[in-house]
């Protein structure tokens, strides 16, 4: 140990406490950077200390993180399925057997300038007899037949946009045009497909709700037992002067690491699903003539999932650590 | 500086530790507050430091009515005041730097300024090649000093030490008294509880004698044999 009269600037060492804290005072901003870049420092370095601790605490929030969003990019790929298929949605109208070929040529120019109709095609009942003959099984009951019983039939391909409404309006307008004996629509299947997507929805939505929830106590935990088995530390800090908010800023900062290392794993494990996807999806897409493409998660979606963790990770952190504290200090 | 005026404390269960306390010391003043164990001596310092209240009485510090100090306020008092402990209250999982730097860091000390006053302390107390260890590697005289910087860093104008010697040889403890005088000749006021009288006798510093939370005795430093 030394003297004091080694140290000329001793004074300054040890007494005017004042000026220490006029100092404080007059860099209140700088003051408070360098408190959150000590708080946030110090949390990181605690997490880095037990690794393995950590890794299984952020590994179980980004599962949970994870699940919504691969069933969105799942449930975003169907959708895209049935847009695709949707594009192949025809209305076949059966006309009267009594209708001419004339009669039917006109009703197929007028169907041509519509609007909301894409292509027209007329098959004749002849056409429609050697379809038939072509198909397994029907060629010898074809045989049998005295004559045609086939009526004109027009096939209808609505034009590529039209949503759900638009179809079914075009199709009762079609019912209701003179000659016409049935109207088919392929499209209801597609109604049942967008009322299933709708419940997948809602589905995803619930369970992003519960398993964000899940995040919240994943964290809300973690910080319990990391302020728990700290309270001697934290003991100190008071001691030292430390504020309540001091003492508590790096549990929310630790919250946020967990919700941004958890979030960006998160986003990691939906890139490779969709990796995983593209494969069957491409198989898929040559049987639709390349119309299917892999719907990827869009990048603001990818980007935004660490941000929400780390919120969720944040207010996970602080509504356990003003309970926790409190016990503890 | 420091006065008390009437001080009771009862804790709950009906232990009376102190009882009807009056006192002084003044700015830049030393002195022990001795007496045996349940004395009241460590729930003195407590109350000076908030970290109990007194049932009765009245405490100011520089003017200032402790009883007036809200638990907001506890924080700034605290930082006026350098605490050091028997059992050091260290942060075993941090440098002695890192430990000696909490005052400061909670201050809101620019980083650079606290760099050069952590080293500051640690060469007043002989530990500044030491900075990077951590305490568990130090000895238990060493690991005291660590405390006693912690304690200076911020410049308290009030220095307290509850046993600051109770674990060490009588060679370290003298050692670690001298520091303290040292920091009052410069204008810090100390206060020392401890029990260890040879100790205090040699420091010829003011003595507080406390009896069952009672003042038994007043010793000025020119009196102390």
């Amino acid at each position: 140990m030394t003297t004091p009269s080694e140290f000329p600037n001793e004074a300054p060492v040890m007494a005017e406490a004042a000026p220490r804290v006029e100092r404080s005072r007059a860099r209140p901003v700088a003051s408070w950077r360098e408190h959150h870049g000590w708080s946030a420092a110090a949390s990181l370095r605690r997490l880095m200390s037990r690794p393995v601790g950590t890794l299984l605490t952020v590994a179980v929030m980004a599962l949970a993180l994870a699940l919504p969003l691969t069933f969105y990019l799942l449930l975003g790929n169907v959708q895209k399925l049935g847009d695709v298929l949707g594009q192949n949605q025809t209305v076949s109208m059966f006309l009267q057997p009594s209708q001419s070929g004339t009669a039917v040529d006109l009703l197929a120019t007028k169907l041509r300038e519509r609007a909301d109709i894409a292509t027209v095609s007329v098959k004749t009942p002849q056409q429609g007899m050697d379809e038939l003959a072509k198909m397994q099984g029907f060629s010898g009951a074809l045989h049998m037949l005295d004559n045609n019983p086939l009526p004109y039939a027009i096939e209808v391909l609505p034009k590529p946009g039209l949503n759900a409404d638009d179809v079914a309006r075009l199709v009762t307008d079609l019912r209701g045009m003179q000659g016409v004996d049935l109207v088919q629509d392929s499209g209801t299947w597609r109604q049942r497909l967008d009322a299933l997507l709708g419940v997948g929805n809602r589905a995803v939505l619930v369970l992003a709700v519960l398993l964000a929830l899940a995040v919240l106590l994943v964290v809300g935990n973690t910080v319990r037992v990391d302020i728990a088995s700290r309270s001697e530390e934290i003991g100190v800090l008071m001691l030292v002067g430390a504020s309540r908010a001091f003492v508590r800023r790096p549990y929310l900062y630790a919250g946020i690491w967990y919700g941004l290392f958890s979030g960006a794993l998160a986003a990691g494990v939906a890139m490779l699903v969709e990796i995983a996807l593209a494969e069957p999806v491409t198989r898929l897409s040559h049987v639709y003539d390349g119309k299917l493409q892999v719907g990827a998660l869009p990048v603001w979606v990818l980007g935004a999932v660490p941000l929400v963790a780390a919120l969720l990770g944040w207010l996970g952190a602080r509504l356990v650590s003003a309970w926790q504290l409190r016990k503890a200090s | 500086m420091i006065r008390f005026d009437q001080v009771s404390k009862r804790y709950e269960g009906g232990h009376e530790a102190l009882s009807q306390l009056s006192f002084h010391v003044a700015p830049g003043e030393m002195a022990f507050v001795t007496g045996h164990s349940g004395a009241g001596k460590s729930t003195l310092l407590k109350l000076l430091g908030l970290i109990e209240r007194p049932s009765h009485g009245l405490i100011t510090l520089d003017g200032q009515s402790l009883s007036k100090v809200g638990r907001g306020g506890i924080p700034k008092l605290r930082r006026r005041i350098g605490m050091v402990f028997q059992d050091h209250r260290l942060l075993m999982d941090r440098t002695v730097f890192a430990n000696v730097e909490l005052p400061l860091v909670i201050g809101g000390i620019a980083p650079v300024e606290r760099g050069r006053r952590v080293r500051a302390a640690l060469e007043k107390v002989g530990l500044l090649a030491y900075e990077r260890q951590l305490p568990a590697t130090l000895s238990t005289g060493e690991q005291q000093r660590v405390g006693i910087a912690r304690a200076i860093v911020a410049k308290p104008t009030l220095l307290i030490a509850d046993e600051p010697t109770g674990n060490l040889d009588p060679q370290l403890a003298v050692e670690i008294m001298s520091l303290f005088a040292e920091f009052q000749q410069v204008g810090t006021t100390v206060l020392v509880a401890s029990h260890d009288l040879p100790l205090i006798k040699r420091m010829r510093k003011r003595v507080v004698v406390l009896d069952h939370g009672r003042l038994v005795a007043d010793v000025a430093a020119q009196e102390v044999l």
